[in-house]
């Protein structure tokens, strides 16, 4: 009988994290929580009972904020942190992402939230939504805040690109099954699309990621059969996007 | 009156008894006629005390007292008591007469005649009594003098339009001009208004040692009233353009009550501030302070005024202007932070649309990297944070953020203190997990240049962390840093409508010498926390902001609200204010007149700001007509690094004045000063009669201080207590009607005693 190798008890990574915030305290005592936006939708019944704002919900919350504590020198609190649009304290937390807003339909409590948060100089990093039905969607949400401000192509020489990692191409990072499948796409012909919005002072202030799912890449990097390449893009992506939102 | 009374019991007036020296002029010997005076009494007493009758002892003992008394007193009288004076001999001496001529000496009294109508009652020949008995005795020279002193004929050639009156300056002219010739003293006639840059005592001590005595005649009234005046407008000389000012500005009344008036502010005769003060009692000065903001760059001379009150006696001094620099330039801050944080990102919006300010930024984004942010070229900060004077010292001010002191060098700690107490520039700490104490900063060179005191480290896993309500502390209110774009009453309102903060450096303590400006309360506290303190350390100045998170004032509240921008902004403002360069340039007097002399005073350091003494100064001047003169600035050997050139503008108007420093044929740096030079209204301010001035002229040069009412003895006085050529007289004191008095007094009074113990 082959002698058995000695179990080895792998610590995994949330045996590491931190204390959990006292929900009756003040945010502020760690100066950065990766925030997700919880909005109004319709449709798809998301990851565990909630709606499609919880896609990938926590588990790629906590990785992305193992990975990126490690990356970057950031006190950043170790959990998930998901507030309503129509919260009024989610002007406490400067950055927001907000996943597959494809079959969004916000309240106007939430318009009004979500709109208040950006004018006052909140970031908005938007994620994982395919396709022209759900552009369509997610666009038709947005005029509801800001009728007449044109979403436009953040190109390569934004200096969100340069903000941490130089990155030079922009990349469909695949969802989970589709990586398995050699895929990137969810649809026919779609191509990743980095798009944005200005306030009138000229400032990013929301950062569309279309045709791609960072998400899934930080909450897959982990899996063996998710591709390294789409991972280390999504995650450097994900710096990128918070150090410059942090700075600009 | 006293005096008059006096002179009729005595003789003479008191100085004549303070000048001279009492004797007695009989002839013999004291001996002998001690002896006379010996028997003379005795034989009175002996005559009381041999005389029988129903008096008693006592009654013959007051008796025989009265007697000797009067005895002694013809004795007295007889032995001739005399005062020894030294006066001044007739027509051999010469008396300075020194006038005012400024503007003031027009200014009229309370009965409506100008101060200078004494000189006509005073001074006319033929008329006037005081000329004559003047004339009489001495050889008179007069002099005017407002900023300078030249010798006149007479008082006729006054012109009384001199803008300054340098009382020093004219007493040095006089003593000058007459020192070949005996002089038994000056009179100067003034309302003694010495508004010369010279200290009076550097005119006093020569003629003290000279013996000259110097006579004071005061005109004007001690108090002016009712009047309001401006006295002192404090405002700095140059500002960033958009920064909030806050000038202080000094009123006085005398007559009014406390009255409220508005202080109108015009900056090229538009209203910029208007502000509402009430006055205070009489002679007691209210500070104004008024919050202001001027736009352009460039020169600017901005007008203060008072409007005239109904019956007020001085209109012009109502009104000040003073003349500011407002600079276009844009600063450069060095804002370092150990970490993304939030508090950067709002701190550059709130600043981003303020041109004259360039907020430099070196993030640490991870172990040595850095991102960098508003660089002017690719070069700067690419090693990180600059490793040498003059890399660190080409900013003006610094911002150290989250960083923990172990990230610099000692060297670096070492030059970041010199940053501030060498170069001037302005260091601003913020509050976060890795600065003050809990970053390790105790114990470094950079802790005392912090305004604040470290304690012990926050301990525990969680650290230290409260949320606080911040309020501005009594000096907050009155600071321009926190104003928050309001005023009076509403600064306070507007901070409590603020959304709390949350701190994680425990600080409770300022240094002694520091000012807390805002100070943050919270339940979960046993002493309030110190939220923003400053210092002035060293040239330079360092503030202490120890929230982490200001930016929830920018989230938190309604759109509208600007309050994090407005403080920010006016923060580094504050933070670059007054940062001096490597070179500069200043005058010594913000406006003069053509014809007076103005010094330029330049300080030299090379790019450590280490004065340099071996450079090749020069000012080029510029003329309201255009005229370019370059003049050579020297080196004063007094002070390192000090340059300093004389010059006298010609024209009314602006003066550009550029200073180029170089040496070994490199430029050092150079610097643009401005110089307006306008009529001065000097003379109206502070314009009553300084009665102590002259009085303190009069006492330290062993003259007198005279009022119109009492100049008549002037004449008098000089001959006996002045300098010049002397004779030695007797004035007799035997006949003085005391005496007279005295006798009959003592004669009368044993009379009377007699008749009323029946004794007659």
């Amino acid at each position: 009988m082959a002698q058995q190798a000695p179990q080895v008890q792998r610590p995994t990574f949330l045996s590491a994290l931190g204390p959990r915030r006292d929900p009756e305290e003040a945010s502020g005592r760690w100066p950065f929580y990766w925030t997700r936006a919880i909005y109004s939708g319709y449709g798809r019944r998301g990851f565990r009972g909630g709606g499609g704002w919880a896609t990938d919900y926590p588990k790629g919350d906590r990785q992305f904020l193992v990975v990126l504590k490690r990356l970057v020198r950031l006190d950043a609190y170790d959990w998930e942190n998901a507030i309503s649009l129509a919260d009024p304290q989610l002007r406490r937390f400067p950055v927001v992402y907000m996943v597959e807003p494809g079959r969004m339909d916000m309240t106007e409590a939430e318009v009004e939230g979500l709109r208040a948060f950006l004018d006052a100089g909140g970031f908005l990093i938007v994620d994982d939504f395919w396709g022209q039905r759900e552009w369509s969607q997610f666009e038709y949400n947005m005029r509801r805040m800001y009728p007449d401000k044109a979403i436009v192509d953040v190109t390569l020489d934004h200096p969100i690109y340069s903000s941490y990692y130089d990155i030079e191409v922009v990349k469909q990072v695949p969802a989970i099954n589709n990586a398995r499948r050699g895929g990137t796409s969810e649809c026919y012909g779609c191509e990743p699309w980095i798009r944005g919005m200005y306030d009138d002072e000229g400032r990013l202030m929301v950062i569309i990621n279309f045709n791609t799912d960072l998400g899934d890449a930080w909450e897959w990097a982990e899996d063996p059969r998710y591709p390294l390449e789409y991972s280390t893009y999504a995650y450097e992506m994900g710096v990128n996007m918070i150090v410059y939102a942090m700075s600009h | 009156m006293m005096d008059r009374i006096f002179e009729f019991l005595f003789k003479y007036r008191p100085l004549v008894f303070e000048q001279g020296d009492f004797t007695f002029a009989a002839p013999g010997s004291v001996r002998l006629w001690l002896v006379a005076a010996g028997l003379v009494g005795a034989a009175a007493v002996a005559s009381y005390t041999i005389a029988r009758g129903k008096s008693s002892v006592t009654d013959r003992g007051i008796m025989a007292g009265l007697r000797v008394a009067l005895f002694a007193l013809l004795v007295f009288c007889l032995w001739q008591p005399v005062l020894i004076l030294s006066t001044v001999v007739p027509q051999q001496n010469f008396v300075g007469v020194l006038i005012d001529d400024s503007q003031s000496m027009l200014l009229p009294d309370e009965d409506g005649t100008p101060r200078a109508s004494f000189l006509e009652e005073a001074f006319t020949p033929d008329q006037s009594e005081l000329l004559a008995a003047l004339s009489d005795r001495f050889a008179l020279r007069f002099f005017r003098f407002s900023d300078v002193a030249s010798r006149i004929d007479g008082p006729d050639e006054l012109t009384f339009d001199g803008t300054h009156t340098n009382l020093g300056g004219a007493l040095d002219a006089a003593r000058v001009e007459l020192s070949g010739v005996p002089l038994s003293g000056l009179v100067m006639i003034t309302d003694g208004a010495h508004n010369g840059d010279r200290p009076l005592s550097e005119a006093l001590v020569p003629l003290q040692a000279s013996g000259v005595p110097v006579f004071t005649v005061g005109l004007g009234e001690e108090a002016i009233s009712p009047d309001i005046e401006i006295g002192r407008v404090e405002m700095p000389r140059a500002v960033l353009e958009g920064s909030a000012l806050i000038v202080d500005v000094v009123v006085t009344q005398t007559g009014f009550g406390q009255l409220t008036v508005p202080i109108i502010v015009e900056d090229d005769l538009e209203i910029v501030a208007e502000e509402f003060v009430e006055l205070g009692p009489d002679g007691e000065p209210v500070v104004a302070r008024i919050s202001l903001e001027l736009e352009g760059a460039g020169p600017r001379r901005v007008h203060f005024r008072i409007p005239t009150q109904s019956g007020e006696r001085v209109e012009r001094n109502n009104a000040r202007t003073v003349q500011i620099e407002v600079r276009g330039e844009r600063e450069k801050i060095l804002y370092l932070e150990g970490e993304p944080r939030f508090e950067l990102k709002f701190m550059r919006r709130a600043v981003a649309d303020d041109e004259n300010i360039q907020l430099v930024v070196l993030q640490r984004t991870a172990e040595g990297k850095f991102l960098r942010l508003e660089i002017s070229d690719s070069t700067e900060l690419q090693f990180g944070f600059p490793s040498s004077r003059e890399e660190l010292y080409q900013y003006r001010s610094l911002i150290i953020g989250s960083v923990e002191a172990s990230f610099f060098s000692h060297d670096q700690l070492q030059m970041i203190a010199d940053f501030v107490s060498d170069r001037g520039g302005g260091l601003l700490m913020l509050g976060g997990r890795s600065a003050f104490a809990e970053g390790g900063w105790a114990g470094t060179p950079v802790e005392e240049v912090m305004p604040v005191v470290l304690g012990e480290p926050a301990g525990g896993d969680d650290g230290f962390f409260a949320e606080i309500a911040v309020k501005p502390t009594p000096a907050g209110l009155s600071h321009a840093a926190v104003q928050l774009g309001q005023a009076g009453d509403a600064v306070s309102a507007r901070w409590d409508s603020l959304p709390p903060v949350t701190v994680v450096n425990p600080i409770s303590e300022v240094r002694p010498g520091a000012t807390e400006l805002l100070t943050g309360t919270s339940a979960d506290l046993s002493d309030d926390q110190v939220v923003l303190a400053f210092q002035r350390y060293g040239r330079g100045k360092s503030i202490a902001m120890t929230v982490q998170d200001s930016w929830l004032w920018q989230m938190i509240p309604a759109l509208e609200d600007q309050s994090h921008e407005t403080f920010w902004k006016q923060a580094l403002r504050w933070l670059i204010d007054g940062v001096p360069d490597a070179v500069e340039v200043v005058t010594d007097q913000e406006q003069v007149e053509p014809g007076e002399t103005v010094r330029l005073v330049a300080t030299v350091g090379d790019s450590t700001y280490i004065e340099v003494n071996d450079a090749s100064v020069t000012a080029s001047i510029t003329s309201p007509s255009g005229l370019v003169e370059e003049v050579p600035v020297e080196w004063t050997v007094e002070r390192d690094g000090e340059y300093v050139v004389e010059f006298r503008p010609s024209e009314f108007g602006e003066y550009e004045v550029d200073i180029t420093a170089e040496r070994d044929g490199q430029t050092l740096g150079s610097d643009r000063t401005y110089l307006n030079a306008a009529p001065s209204d000097e003379e109206y301010f502070g314009a009553n009669r300084h009665t102590q001035t002259l009085r303190r002229i009069a006492d330290e040069t062993g003259g007198q201080f005279y009022t119109p009412d009492n100049v008549e003895t002037l004449p008098d006085d000089i001959t006996i207590t002045g300098a010049g050529v002397t004779l030695v007289e007797q004035m007799s004191l035997w006949d003085m009607p005391f005496l007279f008095f005295l006798m009959l007094t003592l004669m009368g009074a044993e009379w009377g005693f007699r008749r009323i113990r029946g004794l007659v």
